[in-house]
């Protein structure tokens, strides 16, 4: 604060800059709650004179909040609803007894569902899953080590892969879609899909393949597990018709993804999907309040926050301009360099940080770098996805790690590897596929 | 009485249990067994909230559960709590959330009414601290851990006495290292001692020690009326004199098969910042047992 002004930004600049330091050191190293933080960063935005009282009001709450707050009180109406007995069943019937087929299976119907209902919730769903076939193939945990990463890894990774496929697939994209928005740039919910949906194709063989190398499962049939499984889900509870009417009110919701979302925004169409499971007796007020985390919308609504005020004070451009200035001549002579810088960037802030919170405070920054915003959204919000080395980046991560099965170090062991062929493809994919695009 | 045992696993924490155990009988204490697990990112606490009630529904236990479980196991093979109890088997139905990722479970008990098994998840010491401040514990008893860190926040932050089960060997055959000075917490130390030689049913050596040649009125008082309590707790004592610096004197004489009673430091916590206290170098050095009165 005592140091002047540097050249070309403004003392708002500056300052914003100043509250996105401290406020990123206090989330990583957490010394107090994550509300707390979101609290810090609305008063310091205030005192500081970014804006108004009313205008620092107004920046907290958007589409992409709204989005945040529906998606996980959808979580917790659609995990209610046991569909879990069947996907096991799905799953099973597809790929036979195979381990490595099953590991791909369970990559492939992770990524698919979580690109239209989030990573979470699909988390939370397919983790039982995994757990039991583990379990029936083996009570020893030792003996089967390997094949529990195998298949936990498979869930998390491919939720991750799966979650960039389309906006609904997680808040980070909807934070970003919000910024292009700002910008004058619109994707629809279609756009988005044909340009992404191909990337999460492309990873679904990868993630398996360097899961099965990483991790060599103990062993190459299931029989005895799946049998087990497959009699333990017969056994279990027939869907209902509320059931079939709570999946029904889902593909509203998606329709409405689709179909409205440019018009009425994402957040709204969630919320009306929540209200439509709350008057219908889905769910219970009670419950959302129970397993709906506010503290941490309240955090997401404080890093939007910052992302605008960062865009409105000008140091977003500042900041960019800086980076580019520094590797300016190199990146007009190799463009995919800036795509590489971002994506490294933005890999590693969200495995020390969250995947959401990173692109909320880097995106109006790495929209800047480059001669197209939207281009350089897309691979921040792709690459924000890449949590792979941490328990803590992404929902997916944190529940897989929090069955107790595998290790915090499994997931350096494997995600190097992962994070590593995921960047190369991202860089390798935007600047050939979505060449046709402009 | 309130006694507070942590334990993290069957593989390691046996010693542990069975050294609290003994302590809590002694001291008639209600008593809870803490698993603290893995702290879960703050960002996502209610996501794995949601997976674990999935995983119950398919007959999963959540991490933790199985240690509680080991737990109950010891608590009823050794008789701690009552026969229809332990007829019912671990009641882990009845685990209630009790918030700020927080599970109990009650179990009636036979050396006092209250034994609760509870299940916590975060960071160590945050969650020990958190738990000791309240529900207002007297004694914490915990294993011993390599990490300097880990002694030094035990003792800082922790708001109640504090047993280190270090290097428990059951097969040792143990004295009390009771260490008394002219401080106003001696006479509180003085009745653990008394206590834990009690629960173990051991003999007791009581330290006196003197950074300089002659040992002052108050170090002989404090000597004698310690010896004069353990007599009347009819515990068999002998009285050591010794002079030097405290830390290194306790360690040569504790050896490992003592279990070390000691005061806490009187030191501001400005002073043991830069200065260090005697109990955490003690700590540090010695390899056996610990209790430090708060």
């Amino acid at each position: 604060m005592l140091l002047p002004t540097p050249g070309g930004l403004t003392l708002e600049g500056y300052r914003i800059i100043i509250i996105v330091i401290t406020a990123l050191m206090l989330i990583v190293t957490e010394p107090i709650s994550l509300p707390a933080i979101a609290i810090y960063i609305l008063v310091m935005e205030v005192y500081f004179g970014i804006g108004s009282a009313n205008d620092i009001a107004k920046s907290f709450m958007n589409d992409a909040v709204f989005f945040i707050m529906g998606s996980l009180m959808l979580a917790v109406a659609i995990i209610k609803q046991g569909w879990d007995t069947r996907i096991a069943l799905g799953i099973i019937k597809i790929t036979g007894n195979k381990t490595a087929n099953i590991a791909f299976g369970f990559t492939a119907i992770s990524a698919i569902l979580s690109s239209f209902i989030g990573e979470h919730t699909v988390a939370a769903i397919m983790l039982p899953i995994g757990m039991t076939l583990i379990h029936f193939t083996s009570k020893n945990d030792k003996k089967v080590q390997n094949l529990s990463a195998v298949l936990l890894f498979s869930i998390a990774y491919g939720c991750l892969v799966g979650s960039i496929g389309t906006p609904s697939g997680g808040g980070r994209n909807v934070i970003m879609i919000d910024y292009l928005r700002s910008s004058n740039l619109s994707i629809s919910y279609i756009d988005w899909m044909i340009r992404v949906y191909p990337l999460v194709l492309i990873q679904i063989p990868v993630v398996s393949w360097v899961l099965i190398k990483s991790f060599p499962p103990e062993y190459s049939q299931l029989d005895s597990g799946v049998r087990k499984l497959v009699i333990q889900v017969a056994k279990s509870t027939e869907l209902t018709g509320r059931n079939t009417v709570a999946a029904f009110i889902f593909l509203l919701v998606f329709l409405g993804y689709i179909f409205f979302s440019e018009t009425i925004g994402l957040g709204t169409i969630a919320l009306t999907g929540v209200l439509m499971y709350l008057v219908g007796g889905f769910v219970k007020w009670e419950d959302l309040n129970k397993n709906t985390h506010w503290g941490v919308i309240l955090l997401f609504g404080s890093t939007i926050s910052l992302g605008a005020n960062i865009k409105a004070t000008g140091s977003a451009e500042w900041l960019a301009g800086s980076v580019v200035s520094f590797v300016g001549p190199i990146l007009n002579a190799l463009p995919f360099l800036g795509d590489l810088m971002v994506t490294i960037m933005t890999t590693v802030m969200a495995n020390v940080l969250s995947s959401s919170a990173t692109v909320a405070v880097l995106g109006p920054i790495t929209m800047n770098i480059g001669s197209d915003p939207l281009h350089m959204g897309l691979v921040t919000a792709i690459a924000s996805a890449f949590g792979y080395f941490t328990t803590i980046a992404t929902p997916a991560c944190t529940i897989v790690y929090s069955s107790g099965m595998v290790k915090a170090k499994d997931f350096l062991k494997v995600g190097w590897k992962m994070g590593l062929v995921s960047i190369l493809i991202l860089v390798i994919y935007a600047n050939t596929y979505w060449l046709f695009f402009n | 009485m309130k006694i507070l045992i942590a334990v993290g696993s069957k593989e390691y924490s046996g010693p542990t249990l069975r050294v609290g155990m003994k302590v809590s009988h002694a001291f008639k204490a209600s008593t809870t067994i803490v698993d603290v697990g893995e702290k879960v990112s703050s960002f996502n606490t209610e996501f794995v909230g949601l997976a674990r009630d999935r995983m119950e529904s398919w007959n999963f236990n959540r991490p933790g559960v199985e240690v509680l479980e080991w737990a109950f196991e010891f608590l009823a093979e050794k008789k701690f709590i009552e026969p229809k109890v332990i007829k019912a088997g671990f009641p882990k139905n009845t685990l209630v959330d009790t918030g700020g990722n927080r599970s109990e479970v009650y179990l009636k008990g036979t050396v006092s009414d209250e034994v609760s098994l509870i299940l916590r998840n975060g960071e160590i010491i945050s969650e020990l601290r958190d738990e000791v401040q309240s529900h207002q514990y007297d004694v914490t008893i915990i294993g011993g851990s390599k990490k300097r860190r880990m002694a030094h926040d035990l003792i800082q932050y922790i708001d109640s006495s504090i047993f280190i089960v270090n290097n428990y060997n059951p097969d040792q055959s143990y004295k009390i290292l009771l260490a008394v000075d002219d401080s106003m917490a001696t006479s509180k130390t003085v009745q653990y001692g008394a206590r834990v030689a009690q629960a173990f049913d051991i003999d007791v050596d009581i330290l006196t020690i003197s950074k300089i040649e002659t040992f002052g009125e108050g170090y002989k008082n404090a000597a004698n009326r310690a010896a004069k309590f353990l007599r009347r707790c009819g515990i068999q004592h002998q009285n050591i004199y010794k002079v030097g610096n405290p830390s290194d004197v306790i360690k040569e004489i504790a050896g490992d098969n003592h279990i070390i009673v000691m005061g806490t430091s009187t030191r501001s916590p400005l002073k043991k910042f830069f200065k260090g206290s005697k109990p955490l170098k003690v700590m540090e050095n010695c390899q056996c047992p610990i209790l430090i009165v708060k």
